[in-house]
């Protein structure tokens, strides 16, 4: 095999097997497609995701509590919310991730209910009083409102900073590399885009789970550090076509390329990851959705950067193959 | 090699630099790490007002200013975002309601005249024409029975409209109307020309007191509307915070292990380019002035993942070219040389996603693509000249005599020697491959 040209032991023929990458990726997505598929008809904001107050407004109140609060307890509050005319409360409690500290919060009691367009004080003071009442020790850590007008515009700009980050991206791989490479790249994004955002939608389903405008921005990273790593594996088969075209077949050096990153594409996730796991586990609460948001996605990116980018590539590359002998043929 | 020692001294320098300006300069954190609040206005078009102009927004500032700041001691900030928005921030042990409060009230003051039919009855009201523009001051004060009331102090037009109203109206009331509810229906007993009027009622002494601010402050010419508001409070801040650095630091450390672990003495160095990355990064975060949220420490944090990554991407290739047979010297270079297209293609990608996030995203998602800019841009320079600096100081030039500083085994690196030999060899005899 003319492999041998790139003198590497460790061998992963990736474009052989492509069919089971993409049954892989199939596999991967399809759960979440079913999940975004079921929320749009669920929820009454139609989104395949299930949205927070950022997009939709409204109001969040956290208060800090001693113990933790059992469930009859939480359907307790909700039942007192609700006959002083809290609109429509949900109420969840947090655990903070465990610290030395002596002063640190313990539980987080988050109550969630529509935007007071004209009284926020007086509904806020409200809610204040139910909870003291059975909670003494209960101190406002946080309140967050959100008018219903800035979560749409919001809603709008996340849309169109997101479009215009792939489009950014898809016309600076075009300058650097060449379109097939772009339009290959761009559909690993979505590739991973749409799995990270398939795991919320089912995370949303099953464990109420909301996103909110940090979701947006941990989305746009994922499509920053996803295109890092496709971009290594194409920067070496765009080295490997200048050296090597001659003496190799295009797949094999799309497989060279590959796995001569395969190392370099591990390791800078492993590490990574690290990184992200520790803010994971001993980070905030506030931004554990966020982190858990870039590990899903650093994670799908380094296999789509190894299984899904560079065998599209190739794919692109024989159907073109294909075309020009077809055409030559009958030319003939 | 005196350029290089001549470099090493110049980033030792600049290290030192980064270490006194993270010492000295005092960090900015933003209001999820030490507590605050944080409102967001609109200023709201009304059926005679339908575009909100420049003039309007600076007055809406101004006023607003008065009444949060009424002595100037305060540290809350006014700021415009956007066209018609504002931007209150108000640090943690200020009164969020009483703030709120002040914001939402308009706090026109109007005396309006009756209307009068036939037979002299009051059937309703009607502007007079005189307004809280024309109140020079007013004061809190009491009567003879020691109730609070409040005292106006017109300025010389207010005091000519004033004259006009009680000359025309005497013996009839007029009413004061203070954002759009009668505050007192006073008989006019005389007409008043000296321009002082009072407002009796049954106002507490703070209620007089806060009304006075409002006066004084004048009213808002359009009214404004919360749209965003964010409160958190200094324990959380806190509690983020120390977390926020236990994580960092716990994270840095098992990429500093595995650095060492994986790529050995070259590990090492990435290590200590590392530290020097994050010191540089957290200087040109002070100089810069920016505000560090918990959204920006996640950026930062991801930025030292890319910042090793480039250490990792120029480590693999040096050790390919290790592996080819190249001497020390040239692997190096050649390494650098070689990740760099892929570092660079990278890291302009991530920096083009930063600056359509900075420009389009909201406050918490700036914070964040700011930090990650800076962190690309100064892990770009860390990774090419520190780290390559420290690797060509090491390991000098010549054959690698021992491949296990590089993780790499020992016939890797002989059988490279031998195939670059044939290799020569075969040049030689001018046969090609």
């Amino acid at each position: 095999m003319s492999y041998s040209v790139f003198n590497t032991k460790k061998y992963i023929d990736v474009v052989k097997y492509r069919w089971i990458w993409f049954a892989l990726s199939f596999i991967l997505l399809f759960p979440g497609i079913v999940a975004m598929v079921i929320s749009m008809m669920q929820y009454p904001t139609h989104t395949p995701l299930r949205v927070g107050i950022d997009f939709t407004g409204g109001t969040i109140i956290q208060y800090s509590v001693e113990q933790n609060i059992p469930p009859e307890k939480v359907t307790d509050i909700r039942n007192k919310l609700v006959e002083q005319n809290v609109d429509s409360p949900v109420i969840q409690v947090l655990k903070p991730s465990s610290s030395d500290n002596e002063n640190a919060i313990k539980y987080i009691l988050s109550i969630k209910t529509k935007f007071a367009e004209d009284n926020q004080t007086d509904e806020i003071d409200k809610i204040s009083g139910i909870i003291s009442s059975d909670y003494p020790e209960a101190q406002i850590v946080q309140t967050n409102s959100v008018g219903p007008v800035l979560g749409k515009q919001l809603f709008v700009n996340s849309m169109i900073a997101v479009t215009l980050a792939l489009l950014g991206i898809v016309i600076y791989l075009t300058l650097r590399f060449h379109f097939e490479f772009a339009i290959s790249a761009f559909l690993a994004l979505f590739h991973d885009v749409l799995f990270v955002v398939g795991v919320f939608s089912i995370l949303g389903l099953t464990a109420g789970v909301q996103i909110d405008s940090l979701f947006v921005t941990a989305i746009l990273t994922v499509l920053g550090f996803s295109v890092h790593d496709t971009i290594v594996v194409f920067d070496r088969i765009r080295e490997n076509l200048k050296f090597y075209s001659k003496k190799a077949s295009y797949d094999d050096i799309v497989n060279a390329s590959v796995n001569q990153t395969l190392a370099r594409s591990i390791n800078t996730s492993l590490t990574t990851l690290f990184t992200l796991g520790a803010l994971y586990l001993f980070g905030g609460v506030t931004t554990r959705d966020f982190v858990l948001v870039m590990i899903l996605g650093i994670a799908i990116g380094t296999y789509s950067s190894i299984f899904f980018a560079s065998t599209i590539v190739a794919l692109w590359n024989d159907i073109k193959k294909a075309k020009k002998s077809k055409s030559q043929s009958e030319g003939v | 090699m005196k350029n290089k020692i001549i470099l090493f001294w110049i980033i030792v320098i600049l290290a030192i630099a980064a270490i006194v300006t993270v010492k000295c300069l005092p960090t900015r954190l933003g209001l999820d790490l030490k507590g605050g609040s944080r409102i967001l206005l609109e200023a709201q078009t009304t059926e005679t007002i339908s575009k909100i102009t420049q003039d309007m927004m600076d007055s809406l500032k101004a006023t607003l200013d008065r009444r949060i700041n009424p002595n100037g001691v305060s540290e809350i900030t006014i700021q415009q975002v956007e066209d018609k928005r504002l931007l209150i921030e108000i640090p943690k042990d200020s009164d969020l309601k009483e703030v709120r409060r002040k914001l939402s009230e308009i706090a026109e003051l109007e005396f309006k005249k009756p209307i009068l039919d036939d037979n002299d009855n009051i059937v309703g009201w009607e502007s007079s024409g005189l307004t809280g523009k024309d109140l020079n001051k007013a004061e809190v004060g009491t009567d003879n029975a020691g109730r609070w009331l409040i005292h106006l102090n017109f300025n010389d037009q207010g005091a000519r409209k004033f004259a006009k109203l009680t000359r025309e109206f005497k013996g009839y009331p007029i009413a004061i109307y203070f954002n759009g509810e009668v505050m007192s229906e006073p008989v006019v007993q005389n007409e008043i020309t000296g321009g002082l009027a009072q407002i009796t009622g049954e106002f507490t002494h703070e209620k007089a007191k806060e009304d006075v601010d409002l006066l004084n402050a004048g009213a808002l010419p359009v009214p404004a509307k919360i749209l965003e508001e964010n409160a958190v409070s200094p324990t959380l801040g806190v509690d983020s915070l120390h977390k926020s650095f236990v994580a960092g630091f716990i994270g840095l450390g098992f990429v500093m292990l595995f650095m060492i672990f994986w790529y050995r003495l070259p590990g090492l160095i990435a290590d200590m380019a590392l530290v020097i990355y994050s010191l540089l990064t957290f200087a040109v975060f002070k100089i810069t002035g920016v505000t560090l949220t918990l959204a920006g420490i996640a950026g930062f944090i991801l930025s030292i993942g890319m910042a090793v990554d480039a250490n990792i991407l120029i480590f693999e290739r040096t050790k390919e070219e290790l592996k080819s047979g190249r001497t020390l010297f040239t692997a190096i270079n050649s390494g650098f040389d070689r990740a760099f297209t892929s570092i660079f293609d990278s890291n302009m990608s991530t920096i083009i996603t930063c600056a359509i996030l900075y420009f389009l995203g909201s406050n918490i998602v700036k914070g964040f693509a700011l930090t990650l800019a800076i962190g690309v841009i100064v892990s770009m320079f860390s990774a090419i000249t520190v780290t390559k600096n420290f690797m060509h100081l090491m390991f000098g030039t010549g054959q690698l005599k021992h491949p296990a500083l590089f993780g790499l085994k020992e016939s890797d690196i002989n059988d490279a020697y031998q195939a670059a030999e044939t290799q020569r060899e075969k040049a030689k005899f001018g046969v090609l491959d």
